[in-house]
């Protein structure tokens, strides 16, 4: 179980928000699996888990491309190696396993690593070529767009 | 399961959130396909499910785009992701596989991820340049008005 914060921030505040998100159902599949396990439940969070985590995957890999990253093929292969693990555990679980420790050891473990050398790498080329080079834009963009319509 | 639409997954752009509730009725067709085991319905209704999201996305992305929101291509493509995994889907069941649970169990997992996290990301971009745009829309008519009648 891990309660997300500041540490674990890139500085690119959609993208931290997503992570945010994944650890959480990780988390939940973690407290569900320690109680007495719902397996409707724990099929429940996994699909939510699986499907979330591609949909960040491709949201990642399209502001890498976009911001002309370098190393967006290697970030791609460690990508594949998460979904990988997470269809693991999800066919595992359908044979019956009882998966906590996994998630708790393995999976979390691997994202947050995931996510402060990775991933914190990419967010310089991104905050440059996505959000323009000033240290305003490091700030969240809504923040801005709202001063923007609303001056006063 | 039926999905119930609540006020939790309203995202308060109304144009928007009838679009997702649309979506919602269109995933709880193909459930009741599933329970009355007839593969015409689920073909039927996926086809039109596809169809209503892909014009759902192109809408979405439109606005996005209109209020200059920076992570418009990014959106894009997972959009494009998810209609290929449906697509797939599409092609598997054409092949006589039944696919209705798996395909609603992803169903409903991107009905709640679509809502609840991808599009809160956009939905305060998209509803400060409504609120512009509508300021706009006033500030002419009102000059339009004064012009004729001040």
């Amino acid at each position: 179980m891990i309660t997300w914060s500041e540490q674990y921030e890139i500085g690119i505040p959609v993208i931290d928000r997503q992570h945010q998100r994944i650890v959480d159902y990780i988390n939940q599949l973690e407290s569900e699996n320690q109680q007495s396990p719902d397996p409707e439940k724990i099929t429940e969070i996994l699909n939510l888990l699986m499907d979330y985590t591609l949909s960040h995957f491709e949201f990642e890999e399209a502001l890498m491309e976009e911001a002309r990253y370098e190393e967006l093929e290697e970030h791609q292969l460690s990508h594949k190696t998460f979904t990988g693990q997470i269809e693991l555990l999800h066919q595992r679980f359908t044979n019956g396993e009882n998966i906590a420790e996994l998630l708790g050891q393995v999976l979390l473990e691997w994202l947050l690593q995931h996510i402060r050398e990775d991933d914190a790498s990419y967010a310089p080329a991104v905050r440059k070529h996505i959000l323009g080079e000033s240290d305003e834009s490091l700030s969240n963009w809504t923040n801005k767009a709202m001063q923007r319509y609303f001056r006063h | 399961m039926a999905i119930k639409w609540t006020s939790e997954l309203e995202l308060g752009i109304p144009v928007i959130d009838s679009q997702h509730q649309r979506i919602v009725e269109y995933i709880n067709t193909v459930a009741h396909a599933q329970k009355a085991k007839s593969n015409k319905e689920v073909f039927d209704v996926l086809d039109e499910l596809v169809d209503y999201t892909l014009s759902h996305f192109a809408f979405e992305e439109n606005l996005m785009e209109e209020a200059g929101y920076p992570f418009t291509n990014a959106h894009k493509k997972v959009h494009r992701l998810f209609a290929r995994r449906v697509s797939n889907f599409q092609k598997r069941a054409k092949t006589g596989e039944d696919i209705t649970v798996e395909l609603l169990h992803v169903l409903r997992a991107w009905l709640i991820n679509h809502i609840k996290c991808d599009d809160r990301d956009y939905a305060d971009a998209v509803k400060a340049n409504l609120v512009e745009a509508t300021k706009r829309t006033k500030a002419r008519k009102g000059s339009w008005f004064n012009r004729l009648f001040g």
